[in-house]
């Protein structure tokens, strides 16, 4: 094939999505859908190797992924049934800013209370004996503390009091995805390794061969192969620009810890606890905890932090095997070349801090799927605003996950030391958090209208970890009264939600027991 | 707060149920499927989702701003009709009671007013009565499921504006949206015929203007007037 007009003008009507794991299946999902949704005659193919696991991890969500699941037609009484999915509402960062006692902050998934309206932390800083400050600005803090669920089982699918995104098993997960998309969504499932692609004259991927001798043919290329970068790099050998030296962590032990009794609490949020080299997560599904450690071998031995992982664990970890995995922290230069896009692990990975990686799949879907290029012509435009706008998600991602540990005033370690050092920090950090000591972060501080990590999650991060700031004294002003009408407004939801939502596991069961209402 | 107990008919012996005093302090009340008819002449007839399972149930709406059934008051009940479960909110089904039945002491309904609860020392009757009302109960619950799986369900908003200005809205309340009917293929719509689920959600639309009643009674039982009622059903 040439890339002449007539080239130009050929239509993207098949679309091979290489790779089976949480990416692929999101991936063929939402394309699928949204063909049909707009009634086009692309066909999705799925290819996957029946040798090659898939990595499963990414067991936390954005609450994006409402919207996905969704536009891709599941329903959420079979997602949450399907994947012993739980609610979650936010994280809570344990012994971050000093490593202290009752050191720990929650990153709520609500935005203040007010939030496109007023600021509310200059106000926040005046408060007699500092006030936590996501607790002061919005109430999701206290249903966490509870231990209360974000929506009652009289609320609709995908509705509810409060912000909420998921815990999910990431192998269930896929499992449900595959299923949909094959038995629901007319995408075409391929097993087979991949062991060459054919090429184009204009350097386009032709097609991928199999090791039996099929080829599977089509207009644009999805690759979700994994680590293994099947097209990106094997093909395009597009660089991988690594984030090492700002993001320490290299390796991942995980386990899975079923609960005592299975009437335990669910926890609603992922508890993030700082390590000596690191950090543990904590996230609760239906009958089981996800629970693992990152850190950096440069600072810990694997068995150290293997040690550390079965000590916070407790006994419970006698018996359970540990999962390893090596994180090579960065992402590709391009994400979208030619006619072969880069989703998920096959475009980049930095440790789970704020659950990125499923966020970045959807937002790559809402890019490609949503406004697929009809033509070949198309495609080299759409690429060019893709590696523009991934490119940009990926620093800031990087940025915003380094934020938690530039400001740490944890000297116990070399871990911490290091990371607090500024030399390690990326352009632009110490530029804002020198801004950000007289102005709370706000909108006008990022170059995009729609930024991954917005003001909010900065404040709560800022703010959180007691990150010194002296912002203007508020005047007496209209501003300050409707600071005051939004406060009051927060705390009549903070009691009518405290009063009226179950709690977290009695929502699940009820979930599970009779289903969730489409209206 | 309820204070049920198993029935005993040493200690309930002399009791009597006044059926016009049921549901006294409640703003909806559970109606059968048999009922639709006859409870839309006089109140709103909707549905609401049960606060345990979340499921649709076919309800009236019988009272605005306080916690009280507007059809009942000490001069009596303001009504053509009583749903069936609005006269027996005192009785419970229990196997370890006398006939199968419990009671529920702080209800309003049980005194010396109104029928025996036993007769020739048995209480059988109440229990026909008490299975037939939550079998009827049942059937409408079975009807809102219909309609929530065929997707014609949407929520309702019932806007209170008081005399003095100020709004109070509903929240929970769910309608069959005339416009979700519409648009449903006509098998569908053959198939609610034939499943007798369309007459039903007419009468349902059409006991909606009822809100005018109950805004006529409210007024005329509390000094806190209410000026008008706004009601919409989303899209």
């Amino acid at each position: 094939m040439s890339n002449t007009a007539e080239g130009c003008d050929r239509p993207v009507r098949r679309v091979v999505v290489v790779g089976g794991g949480s990416a692929g299946w999101i991936s063929a999902c939402r394309l699928a859908a949204a063909a049909r949704r707009g009634g086009s005659d692309v066909a999705v193919t799925l290819v996957e190797s029946a040798t090659v696991p898939t990595v499963g991890v990414g067991e936390g969500t954005w609450p994006t992924m409402r919207n996905t699941l969704a536009k891709i037609g599941i329903s959420e009484t079979h997602f949450v049934r399907g994947c012993d999915a739980a609610f979650k509402q936010g994280a809570r960062f344990v012994g971050w800013a000093d490593g202290t006692p009752g050191d720990g902050y929650y990153h709520p998934l609500n935005p203040p209370a007010g939030a496109t309206d007023v600021d509310l932390a200059p106000y926040w800083q005046q408060t007699p004996g500092g006030a936590d400050f996501a607790e002061w600005v919005d109430f999701q803090a206290s249903l966490c503390d509870a231990g209360l669920a974000p929506k009652a089982i009289t609320m609709p699918e995908y509705a509810g009091q409060a912000n909420y995104a998921y815990h999910l098993d990431a192998g269930k997960f896929a499992a449900l995805l595959q299923e949909h998309a094959t038995q629901a969504l007319g995408v075409e499932h391929v097993v087979g390794d991949i062991v060459r692609a054919g090429m184009a004259d204009n350097g386009d991927i032709a097609g991928v061969v199999l090791a039996d001798g099929r080829t599977i043919e089509g207009d644009l290329f999805i690759d979700c192969s994994g680590f293994a970068a099947l097209l990106i790099g094997g093909v395009y050998d597009v660089p991988f620009r690594s984030c090492a030296d700002v993001m320490f962590a290299d390796r991942a032990i995980a386990m899975q810890v079923p609960y005592d009794d299975p009437d335990d609490p669910v926890t609603c949020h992922t508890v993030a606890t700082a390590q000596g080299s690191g950090w543990i997560w904590d996230i609760g599904l239906w009958t089981r905890r996800g629970i693992g450690h990152v850190y950096s071998s440069a600072h810990q031995s694997d068995d150290d932090a293997e040690a550390t992982l079965r000590r916070y664990i407790g006994p419970a970890a006698e018996k359970l095997s540990a999962r390893k995995l090596r994180i090579e922290a960065g992402h590709r230069e391009r994400f979208w070349q030619n006619n072969c896009v880069a989703v998920g692990l096959s475009a980049g990975f930095v440790e789970p801090l704020e659950a990125s990686a499923l966020m970045l799949i959807e937002a790559s879907m809402d890019a490609i799927a949503d406004r697929l290029p009809r033509t070949r012509g198309a495609i080299d435009t759409a690429a060019r605003q893709f590696n523009a706008a991934f490119t940009h998600h990926w620093a800031r991602i990087i940025e915003f996950l380094k934020l938690h540990y530039a400001i740490t005033r944890r000297t116990d370690t070399a871990f911490w030391r290091d990371h607090a050092d500024p030399k390690t920090w990326p352009d632009g950090l110490a530029e804002r958090l020198a801004l950000w000591r007289d102005h709370p972060p706000a909108a006008v501080d990022f170059d995009h209208a729609r930024e991954v990590f917005g003001w909010p999650s900065y404040q709560y991060v800022l703010n959180g970890m007691n990150y010194p700031t002296t912002y203007a004294r508020p005047a007496a002003s209209p501003e300050a009264a409707l600071a005051q009408r939004w406060l009051a407004r927060n705390e009549r939801m903070r009691a009518d939600a405290m009063q009226r939502l179950p709690k977290h596991r009695d929502l699940l069961r009820a979930v599970r027991e009779h289903g969730l209402q489409a209206v | 707060m309820t204070r049920l107990r198993a029935l005993d008919p040493a200690r309930h012996g002399a009791l009597r149920l006044d059926k016009a005093r049921g549901a006294a302090e409640r703003r909806l009340v559970p109606v059968g499927r048999g009922e639709i008819a006859l409870a839309a002449a006089d109140m709103p007839v909707l549905l609401a989702k049960d606060g345990q399972t979340g499921h649709f149930e076919l309800v009236a709406l019988v009272g605005l701003v306080e916690p009280v059934n507007l059809f009942v008051s000490p001069a009596g009940y303001h009504a053509t009709s009583q749903p069936q479960a609005a006269g027996l909110t005192a009785l419970r089904l229990d196997p370890e009671g006398a006939d199968g039945l419990a009671v529920d002491e702080a209800d309003a309904s049980l005194g010396t007013a109104g029928e025996a609860l036993f007769e020739g020392g048995r209480a059988k009757r109440w229990r026909r009565a008490l299975e037939a009302a939550l079998a009827d109960v049942t059937a409408g619950r079975a009807l809102a499921d219909s309609y929530a799986r065929r997707g014609v369900l949407r929520p309702l908003s019932v806007t209170l504006t008081m005399a003095d200005g100020q709004e109070q809205v509903l929240d929970g309340l769910y309608g069959v949206a005339e416009a979700a009917l519409a648009e449903l293929a006509d098998a569908d719509v053959v198939a609610m015929h034939r499943a007798d689920e369309l007459a039903p959600a007419a009468v349902l639309t059409a006991s909606l203007a009822q809100v005018e009643r109950l805004r006529q009674l409210h007024n005329a039982r509390f000094s806190r007037q209410i000026a008008a009622i706004g009601l919409g059903i989303a899209d």
